[in-house]
């Protein structure tokens, strides 16, 4: 899309206007949203683009965020996109800075830009298990500690998740619920009528133990 | 009162951590009051001086935004009201709003009003419960009961309008679930006749209050660089003298209509955020009153059936609207494939529904921009320095909602 044409779709302030030539120059690719100015930059250019943006008068750093189009129809590209949302101090101009990676790959860091990138890049590291190359402390953020995988990718399992506690105790749902419905005893050892409980399911697989109690 | 700066540690073994008996470290929630829902600090201290305050959040994280991808663009509007529930009216607003640029919906300007008068009285209703929580922190106990009492009125005026008095659910995608009550225009002019005259008195009482002033000017600065840097918007930036507010950048839901001042501060101290927020509920009565003037009588649905219910009257004697009605509530509406950002102001700050749409009835994502998670990274270079009395009231003055932070 030419600068031109894009100047009529989009009604641009002058510091986005500003900021776009300078990611253009970095090799990025403007796109068209919903009176929204998305531009896709190279992976290696990101910091150098955000940086560009601040000096142009996108002064601050709202959101960072990952999409994962895995099952996104007709997805072309890589699998996920870290999108940065730039805006400035008065709010009436906003530029959203883009970067594909694949399952894997890591982005460098936007904290020396901002301070502020910290927990927001903590939060997408958490949600889609994008890392950040440089980020000072970069752990979960939301989801606890013993929690495998990364809820916001479109394969994590919904609901039916085993689920394996720091203490050892294992519970699958399936089995629980089985257990509960007394067709099978499952992991809580209960078949229906009067309750016998759980000797021990300390280290015990989930299928183990199953229909003996 | 002066801050000292950080004595910084002589050697390897002062730091937190090692033998050395020079630094504490201190855990503080996650459950006390004094952190306003369930946040957790690890707070280094020298002394009374605080080193390093390292937030630790996620206790309240429910994934509001991994369900909402499994749910219909109707239902999601159960779920975002829920994160803030003390400004639950914005991020109901925040959702449709989105949701109504992808499907081009025409919302009818009745409807509009409406909306703004709740999000903006509910706007009052969250910094009454910041300035009673936050002062009750001070050990003022007194204004907490003031403030909960204005409150109450607000929350009749909720109850009355959407038959609950949280997590309210009463805007719809294209309008609002219904009109509101023949009593709401009453209930509202009284409340907001009376409002000023009290928050006089409360001005008063607290606001100029010499030993208010004494503890709060000066304490926990965020300077202006500080604001840009770590991304603090709303009330709180406003009191740094970062001039930001949705209402006038990106006017939605006719917010271009109204006279109303946005009030900043430069000083960015503890009092600077109460100030403005105390002067922003007097900005939002105004608006509460021009809205209820330019009021008129017409729809508060959008008429498209693509996104509203077909109205009761026409499944009597309509089969396609039967059948418009099952669709709409089996499966929903298909918005058009594509990705909308609406920056709208909360009462904590910028707040927008990223929403992606596939075509599908679903949201294939939604990222809530919440404004809580981002302003409380602020906390910690605010504090540092401080006493450790004063972060106490520090957490108060950001008036994080851990539902907020948590998502």
């Amino acid at each position: 899309m030419s600068d031109a044409l894009l100047e009529d779709l989009v009604p641009l302030g002058a510091n986005r206007a500003a900021a776009l030539a300078a990611l253009v120059e970095l090799g990025g690719v403007a796109g068209e949203g919903k009176e929204m100015l998305n531009v896709t930059v190279p992976k290696a250019k990101v910091v150098e683009a955000l940086r560009a943006c601040r000096a142009a008068g996108l002064e601050m750093l709202t959101d960072i965020f990952g999409i994962d189009y895995l099952t996104y129809p007709g997805h072309r590209g890589k699998r996920f996109a870290v999108v940065y949302n730039v805006h400035d101090v008065r709010g009436t101009d906003r530029l959203f800075v883009r970067v594909e990676v694949d399952d894997g790959e890591s982005v460098p860091t936007a904290t020396e830009v901002w301070r502020g990138a910290d927990f927001l890049e903590r939060e997408t590291f958490d949600m889609l298990g994008i890392e950040f190359e440089g980020h000072p402390n970069l752990r979960k953020l939301l989801t606890p500690e013993d929690l495998d995988g990364h809820p916001h990718r479109k394969d994590f399992p919904l609901g039916e998740t085993p689920t394996l506690f720091n203490d050892g105790r294992f519970l699958d749902p399936a089995a629980f619920r089985a257990g509960l419905t007394g067709r099978n005893p499952g992991l809580t050892g209960w078949s229906g009528g009067a309750r016998r409980g759980v000797t021990s399911t300390e280290g015990t697989l989930p299928d183990e133990g199953r229909g003996k109690a | 009162m002066s801050v000292k700066p950080v004595n910084p540690p002589r050697d390897e073994s002062e730091l937190p951590g090692s033998f050395s008996t020079r630094y504490m470290r201190i855990n503080v929630g996650p459950q006390h009051p004094s952190t306003h829902g369930v946040l957790r600090l690890v707070v280094d201290l020298d002394g009374e001086q605080i080193v390093s305050v390292k937030p630790q959040v996620g206790y309240l994280h429910t994934g509001f935004e991994k369900t909402m991808e499994n749910r219909t663009y109707q239902q999601c509007v159960t779920y975002s009201n829920r994160m803030d529930y003390l400004h639950a009216f914005a991020h109901d607003l925040a959702y449709v709003l989105a949701v109504e640029k992808l499907m081009d919906a025409r919302v009818p300007v009745r409807a509009q009003r409406i909306r703004v008068i709740l999000t903006e009285l509910n706007r009052i209703a969250s910094h009454l419960v910041f300035f009673g929580t936050g002062m009750l922190d001070m050990g003022a106990l007194t204004p907490y009961f003031y403030c909960m009492r204005e409150r109450e009125g607000l929350m009749d005026i909720f109850e009355a309008v959407s038959g609950v008095r949280m997590n309210y659910g009463y805007f719809r995608v294209g309008g609002l679930y219904q009109d509101v009550p023949d009593t709401f225009e009453q209930m509202v002019r009284t409340w907001i006749d009376a409002f000023p005259k009290h928050a006089d008195e409360y001005y008063n009482l607290f606001m100029a209050n010499s030993i208010l002033k004494a503890r709060t000017q000066g304490v926990a600065v965020v300077t202006r660089d500080m604001a840009i840097d770590y991304a603090l918007t709303g009330p709180s930036a406003r009191a740094s003298g970062v001039p930001l507010d949705y209402r006038k950048a990106a006017p939605y839901s006719t917010y271009d209509e109204y006279v109303f001042d946005v009030p900043t501060r430069e000083e960015g101290d503890i009092y600077a955020r109460m100030a403005v927020r105390f002067e922003e509920m007097l900005e939002s009565c105004k608006i509460v009153r021009q809205a209820l003037d330019m009021l008129e009588p017409g729809p508060v649905k959008d008429p498209d059936r693509r996104i509203s219910l077909p109205p009761r009257r026409e499944l009597e004697n309509s089969m396609e609207a039967v059948i418009f009605h099952f669709k709409l509530v089996t499966e929903g509406f298909h918005p058009p494939k594509g990705e909308v950002y609406v920056p709208t102001e909360s009462a904590r700050g910028e707040l927008g529904y990223y929403v992606i749409s596939d075509g599908g009835s679903m949201p294939y994502r939604v990222k809530v921009k919440a404004p809580s998670l981002a302003n409380l990274q602020s906390l910690e270079p605010s504090s540092i320095g401080g006493l450790f009395a004063d972060m106490v009231i520090n957490i108060a003055s950001f008036d994080p909602v851990l539902g907020d932070v948590d998502k």
